[in-house]
């Protein structure tokens, strides 16, 4: 004889845990339950909240691979971000700054302000860095046209010392910034990759000028239109003809520095910097293309999908159990109206819906629940339970307990409910990992939550940037992996629970 | 007065080949403090006759009519949740015929004897507890037992737990469904002397559905012999046991194996009739030895029976040979034969009758034998249900009626 199934939920649960399966899925289960518990304390949920947004993102280098992925880089010291933190903080730019006034000798004095900003940094990596950018924050006073705006100059300087001016700048307010005192003007030159128009656009032409002057290039060459200027390749290579590509260029290694000047013509003006030289790994997950630190969306993503699909298969599952039971033990028309409304949930074709209703209404997370809830309210686990209910509600024990005199309801839910339990929390089990493979299907199609980064909306993005045509290889594998380690965890739950329930297939 | 007085009760059940004749108008009284044995071979209505007083009716009842009064008042008028309230378990409760499944395999003993007071009396958990201990205790279980599941007790345990649950509204009446069929002989000991002890203890009626007739007269005051949805008799375990009227209850009595005695036991040829179309007449005259005329023999089952008959004594000397039989009606049978005239074959046919009815009881039913121009048609006795003639002792038997007209009882 068949061992026997183990009567009660306690017991069913505890046998099920203690198979080789159960465990395994059991401690699976538990890594993801520690992660959902300690993520949110380690990543409140204010940073899921600046996702959306860039500025909680911008000191991240874009599309930068785990750090650890140098290890296959044969070797290669792969640069990390270095941060040119501004005067005032340890380590930080060095500050000059001293004010004079001059007399022209008519009795009109003129202020000037004197500013200085210097920066050094070692750049010891194999490879050049991704990107570079220079933040200036200045201060001065601009009243109509009654003063003059400071005069910036940005140099770098390089181990070689072929130094060279970056850009020269004037800041200048827009009309609504006027008026305003002190005024502030913030700048960011991106120094790679400078945009048409901008003031760090002249970054461009100052490298061909100087690659000119140090004889690399010519000055047809340079001004050539097809000549392509790669700022952070320039900047860090060693000074020949290689550097013109990338791919021969040789990186120069040593102690760089970034030299702001400032001349300001009132003793007001006052400026601060900072840099940012961006590497090509980051963390242990890497960014995406919008410089989110993976590893964030990762991690969130186990809460997420944890709390989205225990709490839809255990909704879903437990009032398609409930009904299920009253239409097996009630019969007749409830059977019949429960039976035809389950047929009808089952052929409706729930994605195409979700997606028409995702298309309009872009709703959150939370409203996807209720509506997969609502669509599901019947359907296949109704049609087991009943038949289950069929069986039990044939059993001595039911015929005893009618003849005691206990009401429907009561033999229902001290009976017969208790009996299908263990079943359903194999259910459960196994329609976990289908709610959240369909939440990371929708987030897939760009319409699930268009505000938390679950793992199905990581590869969604991945997958609309070509992460897989570029070989951004950690943008699609590690959603995936959270995925199946999830799925995984509850299939092996609801494995050996099946193997406990179901006794024709337990191992001798 | 009786304390539970049923009066021609009907119960029937619809199948697809029609209505199962399961309690067909059946009349019986139990004394207070008394226990009357159902006694009966299996899917004579015995069960059926247990769910029809607790009104467990399946969904598929055809008719289920007469009067059950208990405790002078007609149960059969109450409303379905009335009848619960009232009589389910307070006033009628019941031991399930495999009470070893009657138990819920989720539900700890001890909270399963409570359950009754929980649904009836709305007793909090504890104090239900309590008194469930008290019950379980009566019935000689240790209080341990309360806690446990009922996988984790033996056969005779379980059975303690199901009396104790049935006793525990102390009820007026309890049915005892085989209350001890799948227990080993000594437990059945115990079980029975538990539940004479719990008689006479607590004043109870019991209502002991067996087909074990030495339990039944161990523990009965009264026995009722049923057969095929029917009563065949009724009456005082002394006299019933002792010196039967009816000819079933006879061959029920000899098919007993006995442990010092030198006597075979008997069996009774045939099967029960289907319950579907059960026999007219008496329903037992088709296995019964003593059949004769009035027993309500039909053309049909005549026909059937004497084409067996023909099958197994074909070509013996003596046997009338024809070679077609045929029912017309339900008193009429017609032969025709190849080779003999009918008249020929009339006169064989009446000598056939003559020497063989008392080897062959249906026999006794031919009335007249008359030979027309192309066939023999023979006649049959018109036959009637017998009914239950007797006072204390009643029996439903034509031969009864006879002999009472004669004073004597058939042996």
């Amino acid at each position: 004889m068949a061992a026997p199934v183990p009567i009660g939920l306690k017991a069913a649960l505890l046998d099920a845990v203690r198979t080789k399966s159960g465990m395994v899925g059991t401690g699976m289960l538990g890594f993801l339950i520690l992660l959902a518990i300690l993520v949110p304390v380690f990543a409140p949920y204010d940073v899921i909240k600046a996702w959306g947004g860039t500025d909680a993102w911008q000191d991240n280098p874009k599309l930068a691979a785990p750090e650890w992925s140098e290890v296959f880089s044969g070797g290669k010291h792969l640069p990390r971000t270095i941060f040119l933190t501004p005067a005032g903080t340890p380590g930080g730019f060095l500050k000059f700054r001293t004010t004079e006034n001059v007399s022209d000798g008519k009795g009109n004095w003129n202020n000037f302000t004197f500013l200085g900003l210097k920066k050094t940094f070692g750049f010891q990596a194999d490879d050049f860095p991704s990107e570079m950018t220079v933040y200036l924050n200045t201060m001065f006073t601009q009243a109509g046209n009654l003063s003059k705006p400071p005069a910036i100059s940005v140099i770098f300087q390089r181990p070689d010392n072929k130094n060279l001016t970056l850009l020269d700048d004037t800041p200048r307010l827009s009309t609504t910034d006027i008026n305003r005192f002190p005024n502030t003007k913030s700048n960011a030159y991106a120094v790679s990759q400078p945009i048409k128009d901008t003031p760090s656009y002249k970054i461009l032409d100052n490298l061909r000028e100087w690659l000119i002057a140090n004889n690399v290039t010519t000055r047809a060459e340079a001004y050539d239109p097809q000549f392509y200027v790669q700022p952070e390749v320039l900047l860090f290579a060693q000074l020949d003809r290689s550097m013109l590509s990338k791919s021969t260029a040789h990186v120069l290694k040593g102690d760089y520095s970034l030299r702001i000047e400032l001349v300001g013509f009132e003793n007001t003006d006052d400026a601060n910097a900072r840099g940012i030289v961006f590497g090509t790994v980051f963390g242990l997950a890497g960014t995406d293309d919008a410089r989110h630190d993976l590893l964030v969306g990762l991690l969130w993503g186990a809460p997420v999908a944890l709390a989205f699909g225990t709490a839809g298969a255990l909704v879903v599952v437990l009032i398609q159990m409930i009904l299920g039971a009253i239409s097996g033990w009630y019969g007749g028309a409830v059977d019949e109206l429960v039976q035809r409304a389950a047929d009808f949930y089952l052929i409706i074709p729930t994605l195409p819906i979700l997606i028409l209703i995702s298309l309009l209404y872009r709703p959150s997370i939370v409203a996807i629940l209720f509506i997969l809830v609502a669509f599901g309210i019947v359907g296949s686990t109704t049609k087991v339970v009943r038949s289950i209910v069929l069986q039990v509600k044939e059993e001595q024990f039911i015929e005893a307990a009618r003849s005691y005199g206990a009401k429907k309801t009561r033999i229902l839910f001290r009976y017969i409910l208790p009996r299908v339990m263990p079943y359903t929390f194999a259910l459960i089990a196994l329609t976990v990992p289908a709610f959240i493979f369909l939440e990371a299907s929708l987030s897939f199609l760009g319409l699930g939550d268009p505000v938390l980064p679950t793992w199905g909306h990581t590869l969604g993005l991945a997958y609309n940037n070509g992460a897989l045509f570029y070989g951004f290889w950690w943008w699609i594998v590690f959603p995936v992996v959270g995925i199946i380690f999830a799925t995984i965890a509850f299939a092996l739950l609801g494995y050996a629970f099946d193997k406990v329930l179901n006794p024709r297939l337990r191992e001798q | 007065m009786a304390v539970l007085d049923i009066r021609n009760l009907i119960y029937w059940y619809r199948t697809r080949r029609g209505a199962v004749h399961a309690v067909d108008n059946i009349s019986f009284k139990l004394e207070q403090g008394e226990t009357i044995a159902v006694v009966g071979e299996s899917g004579c209505g015995k069960t059926s006759t247990a769910n029809a007083i607790l009104r467990l009716l399946p969904k598929n009842v055809e008719r289920y009519e007469g009067e059950i009064w208990f405790d002078g008042q007609d149960i059969m008028a109450l409303g379905n949740e009335d009848f619960r309230k009232q009589v389910r378990w307070k006033g009628i409760s019941m031991v399930l015929q495999g009470a070893l499944n009657a138990l819920n395999p989720t539900v700890r003993a001890g909270a399963q004897v409570a359950e009754p007071l929980i649904v009836h009396y709305d007793v909090d958990r504890d104090e239900a507890m309590e008194q469930a201990i008290a019950a379980m205790k009566r019935v000689g279980l240790p209080q341990d037992i309360a806690r446990r599941y009922p996988h984790e007790l033996s056969g005779g345990m379980k059975q303690r737990v199901v009396i104790a649950m049935a006793l525990i509204l102390k009820p007026k009446v309890v049915i005892l469904d085989e209350p001890t069929s799948a227990l080993d002989v000594m437990t059945q000991t115990n079980i029975i002397n538990l539940l004479k002890e719990m008689k006479a203890a607590e004043g109870l009626s019991y209502i002991f559905i067996t087909h074990d007739l030495g339990l039944a007269s161990d523990l009965a005051d009264h026995v009722a012999i049923m057969y095929a949805g029917e009563i065949d008799e009724i009456g005082p375990a002394d006299h019933v046991f002792v010196h039967p009227k009816h000819p079933y209850t006879g061959r029920l009595l000899a098919s007993v194996p006995r442990l010092r005695s030198e006597d075979a036991p008997e069996f009774i040829p045939g099967a029960p009739p289907d319950l579907t179309r059960p026999p007219p007449g008496c329903r037992f005259h088709l296995r019964c030895p003593v059949a004769f005329e009035k027993c309500g023999w039909v053309a049909e089952e005549f026909v059937d029976r004497l084409r067996l008959l023909q099958a197994t004594t074909q070509g013996k000397e003596g046997f009338p040979r024809f070679s077609e039989v045929e029912a017309r009606g339900t008193q009429m049978v017609v032969l025709r034969a190849d080779s003999d005239s009918p008249e020929t074959l009339a006169a064989s046919f009446s000598e056939f009758v003559k020497s063989g009815r008392e080897t062959n009881p249906f026999l006794k039913s031919v009335r007249s034998v008359d030979a027309k121009t192309k066939a023999v048609a023979v006649t049959l006795h018109e036959g009637a249900p017998p009914p239950l003639i007797g006072e204390e002792w009643r029996a439903a038997c034509w031969l009864v009626q006879e002999a009472t007209a004669h004073d004597t009882i058939p042996a």
